[in-house]
């Protein structure tokens, strides 16, 4: 290590850390407006004075004429990208168990289907989808929210391709000792796909919990909103009081970022695997 | 035992065929149905009106803008999202220690809601803000960023850009870990030039991680929604009006549910060609080049 290598990887720290603080300034200043004074807010870069008042007027309703339901909201955005995910993984796990480790007539027919259906694109089906939730009395419901997110593709293709890579061996072993296609896929095939479930789980969470087309057509009644729907909704009402809208985009955006981090290291475990 | 088989096979498989049916084959052709029809999305009667919708679609204003605007995103937000997630991929991949760490913050962005980066972005733009300030006294710049066609554009796609540089940075780290670091020892003997050696060892062995990138991104271009339903309501006179903005308007707010499939199956028929004949052209290059 030469004395001009090192200095050279200073700098190369330097505007690597520079560079971060640029890409997540929007969240400083999403969280630093949300504690600011309110006659700061949006009107300098580091807020000088900060008070709790956004949070009070959030949660408590403030001198709103009608107060809003966040906590209500936040807890239905949790219900419906809870339930939507668990219902993903679980779909797509059965699914690519089928289609990578049993062979059946007609595999390679829904194999094909199931490209084709992952490259057409999804904007076509979105008037019909919302009219059949309507006629299935699903409309305003947490049905309505779940149900026609409760399969990805995506999350189909990538465990079929993960499923394929382990070997046939282990199954045939566990066969010998009599185990089930159910037992077999609870207790081999998925212990060993812990790091590609982590990033499925966490792409298909994030997607889920940031849907804001699909949710805003289906969830009508005030108990019914998820925040992000709520906050979309009170963009325009809530202009003149941007300091509570921080304050909900910081409600929406927290637990998100809480479950990545606490999953950060298996996500980038998995991600090498995924990527290659 | 193949029987046996067979029959595990079909019900393990069970989830996507009922899903497949009722979420995609029958909104498929009841969406083909709808888009010769005239249905209002709310009375109990609606009339055949054949190919009229269609050529309504054609004739308007909001279909014809949708169509240029994807394009005109593609050709402000891919590049951007490339080179931007090209340059943090190249600073992050020379750190020996906590690379880690860096691609984990730089990932952060993606994980915000479009409701919320928009919103945020609103607030740094607005008229008083820091940065109008700076731009109006320092430099006489008195932007009205969502009030101007270019600028407008210009904003969305950097929004979006900003969420997915760090996920596309990711991508092209792994695709730098396929380097060998003997290849650039090799280079440095020859004396080639930081230049030199990003475009000619650099960028080809990093193809292939960059094709992923630009299809991923291409894709994305194709599906913007929520920002500009946010932030312009695909305006200002239609300058950022993609094809779900205008396929939402047309639907939920004109109520028009029979004109809207039909622009929805224009949509997509749009969409699959231009995605199709992009990824052709892709590979083409590659090849030519030798890349790929």
């Amino acid at each position: 290590m030469g004395g001009a290598k090192k200095k050279g990887l200073w700098f190369r720290y330097l505007i690597a850390v520079i560079l971060l603080l640029i890409m997540i300034y929007p969240y400083i200043y999403m969280v630093l407006n949300s504690f600011a004074d309110w006659d700061q807010v949006d009107k300098k870069l580091f807020p000088t004075e900060y008070s709790l008042k956004s949070y009070e007027w959030l949660l408590g309703g403030g001198e709103a004429a009608i107060p809003r339901p966040w906590l209500n909201a936040f807890f239905n955005s949790f219900i419906v990208s809870g339930a939507s995910t668990l219902l993903m993984m679980v779909s797509a796990v059965m699914v690519a168990y089928a289609l990578a480790k049993m062979p059946f007539k007609g595999r390679d027919t829904i194999n094909n289907f199931i490209l084709f259906q992952m490259f057409f694109p999804a904007i076509i089906l979105l008037i019909p989808t919302f009219l059949l939730i309507q006629r299935i009395g699903m409309y305003d419901s947490y049905w309505g929210l779940i149900l026609p997110k409760a399969m990805s593709l995506w999350a189909v293709f990538m465990y079929t391709n993960f499923f394929k890579a382990i070997p046939e061996t282990f199954i045939e072993a566990a066969k010998l000792d009599g185990a089930s296609e159910l037992q077999i896929m609870y207790k081999i095939v998925l212990p060993m796909s812990k790091s590609i479930t982590t990033v499925i789980f966490l792409f298909l969470f994030m997607e889920r919990w940031t849907e804001l087309l699909w949710d805003m057509l289906v969830a009508k009644s005030d108990n019914m909103l998820t925040l992000n729907v709520l906050l979309s909704q009170m963009f325009g009402p809530y202009g003149g009081y941007p300091g509570p809208l921080y304050a909900a985009s910081v409600l929406l955006t927290l637990p998100i970022i809480i479950i990545f981090l606490l999953f950060a290291k298996k996500f980038q475990e998995g991600m090498q695997f995924t990527l290659k | 035992m193949s029987t046996k088989h067979g029959r595990m096979g079909w019900l393990f498989a069970s989830p996507y065929l009922i899903y497949a049916l009722v979420f995609f084959l029958i909104p498929l052709v009841w969406s083909l149905f709808l888009s010769f029809t005239d249905w209002n999305l709310i009375s109990p009667t609606f009339t055949f009106v054949g190919l009229e919708n269609y050529m309504e679609a054609f004739r308007s204003p909001g279909v014809q803008s949708a169509f240029f605007v994807t394009f005109k995103f593609l050709a402000v937000f891919v590049p951007l999202v490339v080179a931007s997630s090209i340059i943090v991929a190249l600073i992050v991949q020379g750190l020996p220690k906590f690379k880690g760490l860096f691609l984990i913050g730089f990932f952060l962005p993606y994980l915000a809601s479009g409701v919320v980066s928009s919103f945020i972005v609103k607030g740094i733009l607005s008229y008083n803000s820091p940065v109008n300030e700076f731009l109006r006294n320092s430099l006489g710049l008195d932007i009205n960023w969502l009030g101007s066609p270019f600028a407008a554009l210009f904003v969305v796609a950097m929004i979006i850009a900003w969420k997915f540089t760090g996920y596309y940075a990711l991508i092209l780290t792994s695709g730098f870990e396929s380097i060998g670091t003997e290849i650039y020892e090799a280079a440095m003997i020859d004396g080639v030039t930081p230049w030199q050696r990003f475009w000619k060892i650099t960028f080809p062995l990093l193809y292939p991680a960059l094709f992923t990138v630009l299809i991923l991104s291409i894709g994305v271009t194709f599906g913007i929604f929520t920002e500009v339903y946010q932030l312009t309501g695909g305006g200002p006179n239609f300058a950022t009006n993609t094809w779900q903005m205008e396929i939402f308007t047309r639907a939920f707010s004109n109520l028009q549910a029979g004109y809207a499939s039909a622009i929805a199956i224009i949509a997509s028929v749009v969409t699959f060609i231009s995605v199709f004949i992009i990824r052709k052209l892709l590979e083409m290059w590659g090849k030519r080049n030798g890349w790929s």
